[in-house]
């Protein structure tokens, strides 16, 4: 039982390491859908916003986490 | 099973073996220490119960997935890709610039050592089934991540042997690597490969979320590649920029925590 926890723990931290980042994505591919079937835009317009959306959200959750570190450390100095 | 071209069959390989690398590199330091506590008899039966039921996984996975429809299929995996290679490559991000530390395997091993060790009592034959037990867990969860990644970099006509190759290759390197050496790969650079993986996942993700939309990249094979050099770009200026940033951080607590102190 305890391996099956352990395998399952493993394999949602393979795709939930960042909730934010996750749930960022998640969205982000929502919109594009609705955007390219609801929407009937052009699906090339709909790829790049998945794309340049994609580099975005990479970048912010980099940063948070540095900036998050950067604060924590300056703290425990404090 | 026609090859596809080799600009996407290139970085299919390329990405199966490289990521199957840094999953075995790590399955094989829990099986040294299993094998250095107790002997390669529980290591290598562990090892082979989960190899054993990995090859049952692949068994009932792959005619499941063949009746998925492929535009669906590429959906749902670009989607796993993007969340599963951007989280690498924030985390390879993250190492790079300093902000988290780098993986270590000699620390694991010895972390690993004394994990089992601590775990181990009673008679020998329940000490080797424990020990054993930590090698079947190691090499099912790394081997589960090859699987998904195998089958993830593999979703097209054709990609699936070159990426199985590639897998299959990365698991012969470290294991005869390992048996010569006899020691955890920690001279493997692991955040390089990880980085490296991150983008060509992340790339792959975008590429076949996209697909699975109905996006017709221009350019096709170009295009992968097109995104994987954008991601890779990215990674390395937020890397740079965020350890000057973060070590601005440090000397600055540092700098305030000292002035707290003298007065």
């Amino acid at each position: 039982m305890s391996i099956l926890k352990a395998v399952v723990a493993e394999l949602l931290s393979m795709f939930v390491a960042d909730a934010r980042q996750t749930v960022a994505t998640l969205l982000l591919v929502a919109a594009v859908a609705a955007l390219i079937l609801a929407l009937q835009a052009d699906p090339l317009l709909g790829g790049a916003i998945l794309f340049l959306g994609c580099i975005v959200i990479v970048i912010e959750a980099a940063v948070r986490e540095t900036r998050r570190r950067g604060r924590r450390s300056h703290g425990m100095r404090l | 099973m026609a090859f596809e071209s080799w600009g996407v069959a290139g970085p299919a390989v390329t990405a199966a073996f490289l990521a199957s690398l840094v999953e075995v590199v790590e399955a094989f330091t829990v099986v040294l220490a299993v094998a250095t506590l107790r002997g390669w008899r529980p290591a290598w039966l562990g090892t082979a119960a989960a190899l054993a039921v990995l090859a049952l996984t692949v068994a009932l996975l792959g005619p499941l997935l063949d009746r998925v429809p492929i535009h669906a299929l590429q959906l749902v995996i670009g989607i796993m890709l993007l969340l599963f290679g951007m989280g690498w490559l924030r985390k390879a991000i993250l190492r790079a610039a300093g902000v988290i530390p780098l993986h270590d395997e000699d620390a694991i091993f010895a972390s690993e050592t004394a994990s089992i060790q601590t775990e181990v009592s009673g008679t020998q034959s329940s000490r080797d089934w424990i020990a054993g037990l930590a090698a079947f867990k190691a090499v099912l969860l790394e081997g589960l991540e090859v699987i998904f990644i195998v089958i993830a970099v593999g979703a097209r006509p054709g990609l699936l042997v070159p990426a199985s190759i590639g897998a299959l290759a990365a698991c012969i390197a470290v294991l005869l690597i390992g048996v010569i050496v006899h020691r955890p790969l920690s001279r493997v650079p692991e955040n390089t490969l990880k980085f490296g993986v991150g983008v060509m996942l992340s790339a792959f993700g975008v590429f076949w979320t996209g697909e699975g939309l109905g996006v017709d990249w221009p350019g096709q094979d170009v295009a992968l590649l097109a995104f994987a050099a954008a991601f890779l770009a990215t990674g390395l200026v937020t890397a740079a920029v965020l350890r000057r940033t973060y070590a601005r951080a440090l000397s600055d607590g540092a700098r305030t925590g000292s002035a707290l102190v003298s007065r």
